[in-house]
């Protein structure tokens, strides 16, 4: 009988574990989340497929460039959010001080605990699978792209988990130690941020206001990436619809080369780093800093104490000496920093106050996720402490709110302000966009809050997956549709005026008073359905947290 | 003025800790069946068991962390569930493996839990956070992170931080669990001055020595019930035998096979 290897007991040992917390839920529970699974799946991967046919089919000569930068867009939204995982996964654990006790190479370690950090990039891989695959299909591919599909997705995503373990391992590596964790925080913060500043920076000049966006125009912006290996699948897999065998050879082999050489180079690097990095990232630092006479003040002041400032101030506390939350933390506090300065360019522009719109309401949704979300989870077996606490749930839920507002709604409005004056938009223009992105923000952080409450996993010791697939859905589900109903409220706002007076060109619709009236209503019908979303989700969040039951190991 | 001033007296009931046909199932499995017991105030009661046997199950029940199947948990009178918020506030529970946050300092935490609790900051605070800090030898670990101690330094700050607020009730789990012996001495001689100041504290353990110096009565729990529950004169009236200890009462109310017996089996040569 064939011996397993390591890699594949502890891959084993993880899916058992999955396995037995999907059991654990119950069969109505389960049900449940396998129905949410496939509405999912057919709504969002069968959106995405169906795009991907009517690009294939429509677009043949964008395949190419539609390809390459799917790849990039997969490989720049790993480095922006992945590196958290990388290190809870590769570094952090009891699970791995077991492994490296163990008599395992360390290689082997590395290949199992990738795979198992690659399984949080499956939701955004598989939705970029699902495109791929759409425009396979409406070009007409052959049989053998499909597998090339599959294994390509796999690689990039395996490539560039490497790739994150060699920034890693690099710190750790030469890196005194004493500093290693906040090197290694900036790393992580700064070169997502930093990718996908380049990207976006050629994107503004692809699109800048003097060209119109079109297939031929995305076609120069993505011949801009063309040297960037995460646009080499795509060449590979465009090679192949078009029937260049060699070609598609060629690129393929180059793909799989530099990803077996960043694996080999990660490999030898993790066995020089691993018990460094369980100590840098593993354990809590011992010392925070030299004892000061102020640190004697606590508890001094007048008046009686605060629960919600003292969750504040931990919270805070835990941001600064938590390398892993750091490096959440950075990115999407650098995102909206990245945005103005590429727009504040001489050669940019703001785009139109509609591109504006959506660019500060994906803003207002993506710091909210980095930061609500996770913030009842990241109490970790804190959470106890909370729960036997004189503190309702609905207190917690408010303080966590609290919370995350001050800097989502900052910096979202700084971003809207910068954007809407870097866009030459008038002073209206300018409050009516801080306004939206207020109400967004409002919105998204409590939804943000209320789907870390609907599901939390307060065992992770990674951020990203500290909420469960049911919290992942409602969080996702519901801040798409607060999103829309928030946005189309405010657009029926924007042409109420345009229709009163006559001026709007509404297409068919004919501007008039009336028009304008049904506008208003259908503006505020449409603002109670966000705000009902946000509640249903405050309600549950609320109702599952205190039936919150579970006991919650240390790890 | 602790937290507890804060929600209201202190109700009629003579008991502290009452618990009433505690049940608690996880699905097929009984960890908890039908458990009854009540603490008088200002008493040191021993809640013993073996591993497993439902102790900290119990206690978690007692303390509101777990939602009981069925029966009722009363502390000072309140129900842990429908007056949480007297219940907790009159409330200390210290886990086996106590509940902080790693990344606070000893102070830092100390003063998040008093916030956590409302109580007043000043002076008075100040110097019963220092007092406890001194007592449980943390007060020279300034700048030092929670997460960094040992099992046993979490055990003391762990007390700490129940102490600081001076709960009416202890419900301690395993609280010399990895302290050296000074702190272990220090801890029994501390809930010994607590009780005789009116403190009710429930103690689970397994450390029979503990039970028998600190506790007036205890209760024996065995497979999610309990088996056995008096003062160490009645226990041993039960068992049958009055010269024996808690430990041999111990070993009798709980039996299983013999551990000699079970040696012999694992050593015994491979047929």
């Amino acid at each position: 009988m064939r011996t397993r290897t390591a890699t594949e007991i502890i891959v084993r040992a993880e899916l058992q574990a999955w396995r037995n917390r999907l059991i654990k839920r119950g069969p109505t529970r389960l049900a449940l989340l396998v129905l949410f699974i496939i509405v999912a799946a057919v709504t969002i991967g069968g959106s995405v497929f169906s795009l991907g046919v009517a690009s294939g089919h429509f677009l043949p000569t964008a395949s190419d460039p539609l390809l390459a930068g799917g790849f990039t867009a997969l490989s720049v939204l790993m480095l922006v959010v992945g590196f958290p995982t990388v290190i809870a996964t590769l570094f952090v654990g009891r699970d791995l001080l077991q492994l490296a006790l163990a008599p395992v190479h360390s290689f082997e370690i590395l290949l199992a605990r990738a795979l198992i950090a690659m399984s949080a990039n499956l939701l955004i891989s598989g939705i970029l699978l699902a495109g791929v695959l759409g425009i396979g299909a409406g070009a007409g591919a052959p049989p053998v792209y499909y597998l090339l599909a599959v294994a390509l997705v796999f690689g990039q995503v395996l490539t560039i988990t490497a790739f994150q373990a060699i920034l890693m391992s690099f710190v750790l590596r030469w890196v005194p130690a004493r500093i290693a964790r906040d090197v290694a925080a900036a790393v992580a913060g700064l070169s997502g941020a930093a990718f996908y500043l380049v990207w976006n920076v050629s994107l503004r000049q692809a699109f800048s206001p003097h060209r119109q966006p079109d297939a031929a125009n995305v076609a120069v912006f993505v011949e801009r990436i063309d040297w960037l290996p995460s646009s080499w699948p795509g060449h590979a897999l465009s090679a192949t619809i078009a029937g260049s065998a060699g070609s598609a050879a060629s690129w393929t082999l180059l793909e799989f080369g530099l990803g077996a050489g960043l694996i080999f180079i990660a490999g030898v690097l993790y066995r020089r780093t691993l018990l460094a990095g369980l100590g840098v990232f593993g354990g809590v630092p011992l010392r925070w800093r030299r004892a000061s006479p102020e640190s004697r003040r606590f508890g001094a002041g007048s008046g009686v104490g605060s629960p919600a400032l003292a969750i504040a101030r931990k919270d805070w506390l835990g941001y600064r000496r938590d390398i892993r939350r750091l490096a959440r933390l950075l990115p999407a506090i650098l995102f909206p920093i990245g945005y103005a300065v590429t727009f504040l360019r001489p050669s940019g522009g703001g785009g139109s106050f509609w591109s504006q719109v959506f660019l500060v309401s994906f803003i207002a949704m993506f710091m909210s996720t980095a930061l609500a979300t996770p913030s009842i989870p990241s109490e970790r077996r804190g959470f106890q402490l909370l729960r036997m606490s004189p503190l309702s749930m609905g207190q917690i839920m408010r303080a966590k709110i609290a919370l995350t507002l001050p800097p989502v709604l900052f910096l979202s409005v700084v971003f809207s302000v910068v954007l809407g004056l870097a866009g030459r938009s008038g002073a209206g223009q300018v409050l009516e966009l801080a306004g939206l992105v207020t109400w967004l923000g409002v919105g998204f952080v409590a939804i943000g809050v209320s789907a870390g409450a609907i599901d939390p996993r307060f065992e992770s010791t990674d951020d990203r997956r500290s909420v469960g697939l049911l919290g992942t859905l409602a969080g996702v589900g519901g801040a798409l549709g607060f999103g829309v109903l928030s946005v189309g409220a405010f657009a029926l706002l924007q042409l109420a005026p345009g229709a009163a007076t006559g001026t709007a060109h509404l297409g068919p619709i004919p501007a008039t008073p009336e028009v304008a009236t049904v506008f208003g209503v259908a503006a505020i019908l449409l603002a109670f359905g966000a705000g009902a979303v946000v509640s249903a989700l405050l309600w549950i969040g609320h109702a599952r947290l205190r039936g919150f039951d579970a006991t919650i190991s240390a790890t | 003025m602790t937290a507890g001033d804060s929600i209201g007296p202190t109700s009629d009931s003579p008991f502290a800790v009452e618990a009433h046909q505690l049940v608690k199932r996880y699905g097929v499995v009984r960890a908890v069946e039908g458990v009854s017991f009540q603490v008088h105030r200002g008493e040191i009661f021993g809640f013993l068991g073996a591993n497993g046997a439902g102790k900290t199950t119990t206690l978690r029940m007692l303390c509101g962390l777990v939602t009981p199947t069925s029966g009722t948990a009363l502390i000072d009178g309140f129900d842990v569930f429908a007056q949480s918020t007297q219940a907790k506030s009159r409330l200390g529970y210290l886990d086996e493996e106590p509940f902080v946050h790693p990344h606070l300092t000893a102070r830092e935490f100390l003063d998040y839990i008093a916030d956590l609790y409302r109580m007043p900051r000043g002076l008075e605070r100040q110097e019963r956070m220092e007092r406890l800090l001194h007592l449980f030898e943390l007060a020279d670990r300034d700048g030092e992170l929670i997460g960094g101690y040992s099992h046993g330094m979490r055990q003391k700050i762990g007390l700490a931080s129940l102490l600081i607020r001076e709960p009416s009730v202890l419900l301690l789990d395993e609280p010399t669990n990895g302290l050296d012996p000074r702190s272990a001495r220090l801890v029994k001689d501390l809930l010994e001055e607590l009780a005789a100041r009116g403190t009710t504290v429930l103690l689970s353990t397994h450390i029979l020595e503990i039970a028998q110096a600190l506790c007036r009565r205890v209760a024996i729990i065995d497979r999610g019930r309990i088996v056995a529950t008096g003062t160490m004169k009645e226990l041993a009236e039960q068992a049958g035998s009055e010269q024996a200890s808690l430990e041999d009462l111990f070993l009798k109310l709980t039996a299983g096979p013999e551990s000699k017996e079970m040696i012999d089996r694992l050593l015994a040569p491979a047929p």
